[in-house]
């Protein structure tokens, strides 16, 4: 059996966190799974899975976003990963514009919040990254964007 | 026990300070997680963080689970199958970098489980009927599992 495939799941905290959860809590049977997110409080005790901890930034943090930069660069060469994977926000953007010049395939979900349009951040990588998936039916273009079931 | 919860990105002193109000009329017990907010609760029990553990034990005593209108707490919610009532931060007034929980309040008043108010007024009036408040299992969970197998497909090149 070959060795299984690894997938880094990046988010900011919150809402965008639990959705990547509800995402790659079901991954791990088929992948290993290491995630980058904010903050260790989000960490159960019960848990035995590798969390990076990563600065804290957003778009209106620009400052915090170098160091974030180099952090999530240092990980993706340590982890060596076959696919990215974020829900937003900031820490998912740098992380798709750093992996498009690696050997990473890298995935957009874009947050469920955003019914009406993409989110600031997945317009931002759009362009960008291998795969786009939105979780509103209506939001998808068939090409780009694509729709394939939702968090809910 | 009632739980409030404000998300740690940004503050929502005003959730807080109506709950405040609320706990000072009521005698259910108030447990408040009020991020960096400004104002500091009088009259129910509160904290700044919750670690993973005591945040979801929280949600899943809670008779009913009060919050701003953010998709985590939604789902955390609806796997504690706890009701949950969200209100809406306002970018007018500051309390977002735009106004996309005002927009969502509409469709997410339509999930099963979720209760919206706007106003303090609404909040007390969902509030009163907190009994009657439901939500139901977590049994459909087919356009998750649609999800996690098209992205796993795409990832382990099995997608064409």
């Amino acid at each position: 059996m070959s060795k299984r495939q690894k997938i880094l799941a990046i988010s900011s905290p919150g809402g965008h966190w639990i959705q990547l959860n509800k995402i790659c809590n079901e991954m791990e049977s088929r992948f290993d799974v290491v995630y980058a997110t904010p903050g260790t409080q989000y960490g159960s005790q019960h848990s035995q899975r590798k969390i990076h901890n990563i600065t804290d930034a957003s778009a209106d943090s620009k400052l915090k976003l170098i160091p974030l930069a180099c952090q999530l660069l240092w990980i993706m060469l340590k982890e060596r990963p076959t696919a990215i994977i974020s829900t937003g926000a900031a820490p998912g953007a740098i992380a798709v514009l750093i992996a498009k010049v690696l050997p990473i395939k890298t995935i957009w979900v874009d947050s469920i919040a955003n019914v009406a349009k993409l989110s600031r951040s997945g317009e931002m990588v759009k362009n960008h990254t291998n795969l786009v998936v939105t979780q509103w039916e209506p939001l998808s273009d068939g090409k780009k964007i694509r729709y394939h079931g939702s968090v809910l | 026990m009632i739980f409030v919860a404000v998300g740690t990105q940004f503050s929502f002193d005003r959730l807080i300070q109506y709950m405040d109000a609320w706990a000072q009329i009521n005698d259910e017990p108030v447990f408040a997680q009020i991020g960096e907010g400004q104002y500091e609760p009088k009259h129910m029990k509160w904290a700044r963080f919750l670690n993973g553990d005591q945040y979801n034990h929280n949600i899943k005593e809670a008779t009913a689970f009060v919050s701003h209108a953010g998709m985590g707490n939604i789902i955390s919610a609806r796997e504690h199958q706890t009701p949950i009532i969200v209100i809406n931060r306002q970018h007018e007034l500051g309390e977002h970098r735009n106004n996309h929980q005002a927009d969502g309040l509409v469709w997410m008043g339509k999930l099963p489980g979720v209760y919206t108010a706007s106003t303090q007024d609404q909040l007390f009036d969902q509030l009163s009927l907190r009994e009657n408040l439901t939500c139901p299992v977590e049994s459909d969970n087919q356009k998750r599992q649609q999800l996690v197998q098209f992205l796993g497909d795409y990832i382990d090149g099995s997608l064409a």
